[in-house]
């Protein structure tokens, strides 16, 4: 156990050196890849892999006929050899120097590969060569450098291998007769083996060199395909940025970045509608305030008209009443006073209506349901010609600013039916189910544009219908044909 | 710290720095699996071909070499062979250097013996019958064989040949041995001329092997119809090759003729003469001397009259075909 931890532990503490360079390495490629731009990866990433596939391939080829070559050139020199050696017998037995150089000079001719040949009778003269008149490499007959050589065994013939001005030189020495009539040797050169083989490096490198320079065509145009729609992507964000909610990406392809490009543009799109939806809500906000304080300021003006002319008069005719009353005889008196107290209960009725008019205190008091049809039968009362059909399924009350809501909104709704829609059935149903409350408020009215009311922002009624259901989380539906209107307000309990 | 950095930065590179390894070692094998398919392993000697000298000119020996003539009754190989152990034994007889000679044709042989380029010649009968009479060729010796020295022409046809006499080869391919050979070319003219015919008119196609071994494999490989050759050759060729009797047939043999001899140029000293005559004659009287007759198929070599070649020369006049 301990000796296995100790062997870890030399392991750990042998690896971090190369591991550390390595990793710096890593770090510093790692850097310059990510440093560069999509074009340039891509354009190194198809270079690189076109330049390394074709030089390996080169490589391998070229080493794989080079040994294919020599391994050819072998076998053919042994093959020659053997032939030269079979029939050089007859010519050195029968001292027939003339034949015997005809043999090699054309054997030599034959092979292209064939450097040069030369017999050597059992005693190691040379009696025939192809050298010409020039004279014989001495080297060739050196002592020193046959016994030295290194020899590969190919039945008798011995192969060996030498460096020459005329490059690498293969000489196969065959015994002639088992050697009792002397050795024929046989240079071969790999002069022409190599040329092919250098040629054929030199053509696969072109090919490589051409298939590189398409590489970089091919690597442009994957490039421009594929970071055009990533540029306008980015450049359409910008605009988007800079608040253009108009801009929109190209659709360039039907590829991931087509998508991306789909998914922004939808995102705008959204951006833009509730940007508009915000900026109408802000308005419509802006326009209700103003009317509000407007309406509050004529209420106010009301009131203070109902309490000048009404309750102030009622109360000024009291207070005269009162001084007469003092001033007057006791006969009168009882009269006057029943008349007075007649004055005051109608003032007290006026208050009340007043009082109710701003906020129904039924509302509080016994519910939503008691408080619609209290305003239901006054609301009969003031247009005499309109039907009204109250219906009311609310098993318990509601939380007071529900209550509030609906009121107002019922409220809202029949007054409009009755002001523009000229209406003569107005049916109200507000019920309870499925966690929420449903106030339907129906006519027979003339109808209007539902739309374009909305978008002219110019009721303000129909506006706070709507924001009072919303600010409670609830939704509130107008339809509307010439056959009537129907208001539908949802909350949620 | 320092620890924690290492960790951190290895997190992300890490597994491309291995593929990067990786990388660099496939290319490095490939490399060097390149590198190492050359031929040559290790360093070659070099040697400069442009340095040309010219050659040396053999010295004149020290000692003067006995040149030795054989005929081609064989073929160059086959003489080689034969005759290489009997120019040994006589190198280390005589304290000197024996070349064993040999010419393509009689005739260049001859031309050998008359100029004096040889000591000792082995030759056809009909080589010497002509020597003799043209520039004083001396018999020296002839081999015995079983206690005869004497030989025959043998006419031999392929083993599935129908013909059983020379006769029945008219319009057959015939091989000749050498124009100058007696039974490989006179010896069958005269059989011809027996039955009224020539060579040219009797046979289809003729050639000449220039050897006695290659005439019986020319039949034997079905390539001649026919050839008339040296009994001794051939006895020496199948019992080296008895299968080559299965492919063979022999349908007529001549009467005996006096064995082909060893001769020397009429300019050879009598001294050389005498010691050379010597040593041939005492080879079957030591061991040494024993294997390499028996190796040339012999059992020893004797004395010989000139008239043992007589018959010869009644068929060489006959047939008027001296070359």
């Amino acid at each position: 156990m301990s000796a296995s931890n100790a062997s870890t532990r030399d392991g750990l503490t042998v690896a971090p050196f190369p591991s550390h360079r390595l990793n710096r390495w890593a770090e510093t490629i790692w850097r310059i890849i990510g440093g560069v731009n999509v074009r340039t990866k891509i354009l190194g990433m198809v270079l690189a892999l076109t330049i390394m596939l074709g030089l390996a391939v080169t490589w391998q080829v070229r080493a794989v006929m080079t040994r294919v070559f020599a391994d050819e050139l072998e076998n053919r020199g042994v093959s020659v050899a053997s032939d030269l050696a079979s029939r050089s017998i007859d010519p050195i037995l029968l001292n027939d120097t003339y034949a015997l150089h005809q043999l090699l000079s054309e054997t030599v001719l034959n092979h292209p590969d064939a450097l040069y040949a030369f017999v050597l009778n059992s005693q190691g003269e040379v009696l025939a060569h192809t050298f010409g008149d020039a004279g014989f490499p001495a080297a060739l007959l050196n002592p020193e450098v046959m016994e030295t050589a290194e020899y590969s065994l190919h039945g008798a013939i011995r192969h060996w291998v030498y460096n020459s001005n005329e490059g690498l030189v293969h000489e196969m020495i065959a015994p002639i007769m088992g050697g009792k009539a002397g050795v024929v040797r046989l240079g071969l050169t790999e002069k022409r083996l190599q040329a092919i083989v250098d040629a054929v490096t030199g053509q696969m490198l072109l090919t490589t060199l051409a298939v590189a320079m398409a590489g970089i065509i091919a690597a442009m145009i994957l490039t421009w395909l594929l970071t055009r729609p990533i540029l306008d992507l980015v450049k359409t964000t910008e605009a988007v940025g800079h608040g253009n909610l108009q801009a929109r990406a190209p659709h360039w392809a039907d590829d991931e970045i087509g998508t991306l490009a789909d998914a922004f543009n939808r995102m705008v799109a959204e951006l833009e509608a509730s940007q508009r939806a915000i900026a109408e809500k802000e308005q419509a906000r802006h326009m209700l305030l103003k009317k509000l304080i407007t309406a509050q300021e004529e209420e106010r003006k009301r009131i203070a008209r109902e309490l000048h002319d009404g309750v102030g008069q009622v109360l000024t005719s009291l207070m005269v009443g009162i001084r007469t009353l003092q001033r007057g005889e006791a006969a009168q008196q009882e009269a006057r006073i029943d008349e007075l107290c007649a004055i005051a209960g109608e003032t007290l009725e006026q208050v009340r209506t007043l009082s109710r008019e701003l906020r129904p205190s039924l509302l509080d008091d016994l519910g939503l349901a008691a408080a619609l049809e209290r305003y239901a039968s006054e609301f009969a009362r003031a247009h005499p010609g309109v039907q009204i059909d109250l219906h009311c399924a609310l098993p318990n009350r509601l939380p007071t600013p529900i209550e509030t809501a609906l009121y107002r909104i019922v409220q809202e709704a029949m007054t409009n039916a009755a002001r523009h829609g000229k209406a003569t059935v107005i049916s109200v149903l507000v019920s309870q189910r499925h966690g929420s409350v449903q106030a339907i408020v129906e006519d027979n009215g003339v109808g209007f544009d539902v739309d374009a009311v909305r978008r002219r922002q110019s009721s303000v009624g129909i506006f706070g219908m709507s924001e009072r259901a919303e600010l409670l989380g609830g939704t509130l539906e107008i339809e509307s044909s010439s056959d009537g209107t129907t208001v539908y307000a949802e909350i949620p309990l | 710290m320092d620890l924690m950095y290492n960790c951190k930065m290895m997190n992300c590179p890490s597994r491309s720095r291995t593929f990067l390894m990786w990388g660099w070692l496939l290319i490095l094998t490939a490399g060097l699996s390149g590198c190492s398919s050359g031929l040559a392993a290790g360093p070659v000697p070099f040697i400069d071909l442009q340095e040309r000298t010219p050659l040396p000119i053999a010295a004149p020996a020290e000692v003067v070499h006995l040149r030795m003539g054989v005929a081609a009754i064989l073929s160059p190989q086959g003489t080689m062979t034969s005759y290489s152990a009997l120019a040994e034994y006589l190198s280390r007889k005589l304290g000197r250097p024996v070349d064993l000679v040999q010419r393509r044709t009689y005739a260049e042989f001859n031309e050998l013996v008359k100029r004096g380029e040889v000591e000792l010649a082995f030759i056809c009968t009909n080589s010497y019958v002509v020597g003799a009479q043209e520039f004083g060729m001396e018999l020296l010796l002839a081999p015995e064989i079983g206690g005869e020295s004497v030989y025959y022409s043998q006419l031999i046809v392929p083993a599935d040949s129908s013909a059983q006499t020379m006769a029945d080869l008219r319009g057959k391919v015939f091989a000749f041995t050498d124009p100058m050979s007696f039974t490989g070319h006179i010896y069958p003219t005269y059989l011809l001329q027996q039955l009224g015919e020539t060579p040219e008119t009797f046979f289809r196609r003729t050639f000449y092997t220039y050897s006695h071994d290659r005439a019986i494999e020319a039949v034997a490989n079905g390539v001649a119809d026919g050839a008339a050759v040296d009994s001794l050759v051939l006895d020496y060729a199948l019992q080296r090759e008895p299968e080559m009797a299965e492919r063979l047939r022999i349908i007529h043999t001549s009467e005996a003729f006096g064995i082909p001899p060893v001769v020397v140029p009429p300019t050879l000293p009598p001294r050389q003469k005498a010691q050379l005559r010597e040593l041939l004659l005492t080879m079957d009287e030591e061991r040494e001397g024993q294997i390499v007759l028996r190796q040339l198929g012999i059992d020893r070599f004797i004395e010989i009259e000139d008239a043992a070649y007589d018959g010869v020369r009644r068929i060489v006049q006959m047939t008027g075909t001296r070359e």
